[in-house]
């Protein structure tokens, strides 16, 4: 790994960071334009299926972006860190699901999740394992 | 894993910023080492022997929990 490339990793997560929250944003305004859309009359299904795809689009390039600097940007404590914020997630989302899923199949009353909240929760989980994680070996 | 690098560093009168660019790596990560919290691969425990032409024993020596 070349000696700029590192020295521009610090900034680049730090941006990346920012664009993926920003492209989640995006992707949950969308998801309320359409509800509030539909709900008004203000456009049709085609019209619709347009903004539904045109707002993941930001997700779909932080996606791409992310994987770019996993690969290229980040040295191996960094990675690690990468690494640990997705096992977090992993970790608390897989059994709060199950758990979720058998209260509601046993008849308990859950709170009802839409489309928004099941989206939000492994993201924000990922972010708070990535910052659980570096905070580790500050 | 105890180590010897801001001794080693300060020496040469070099930053952590200094050192990380050295070592291709991230100033977060120099930090890191020089506090113990993060044990570095073998590769990079190399690098930074070489970077300092000490052997690796000599940079890094093992904790009381290792």
């Amino acid at each position: 790994m070349s000696e700029r490339v590192m020295v521009a990793a610090d900034s680049k997560v730090g941006s990346l960071y920012g664009f993926y929250l920003l492209a989640l944003g995006a992707a949950l305004v969308g998801n309320l334009l359409l509800r509030i859309g539909y709900r008004e009359g203000w456009f049709g299904q085609p019209a619709g299926i347009v903004v539904a795809l045109v707002s993941a689009v930001p997700l779909a390039l932080a996606a791409g972006l992310f994987w770019r600097m996993v690969q290229r940007h980040l040295d191996e404590m960094l990675q690690r860190i990468v690494l640990e914020g997705f096992a977090f997630a992993l970790v608390i989302f897989i059994p709060l699901a199950a758990l979720y899923v058998n209260m509601a199949t046993a008849g308990f009353r859950v709170p009802r999740l839409d489309a928004p909240d099941i989206l939000l929760t492994p993201a924000i989980l990922v972010a708070l394992g990535i910052a659980i994680s570096a905070r580790r070996y500050r | 894993m105890k180590n010897v690098l801001p001794m080693l560093r300060t020496e040469r009168g070099w930053s952590q910023q200094d050192l990380a660019e050295r070592l291709g790596v991230s100033r977060q990560t120099v930090n890191a080492l020089e506090r113990g919290r993060y044990d570095p691969s073998l590769p990079l425990a190399f690098k930074v022997a070489n970077l300092f032409d000490r052997r690796i024993e000599e940079v890094f020596t093992p904790g009381s929990d290792d």
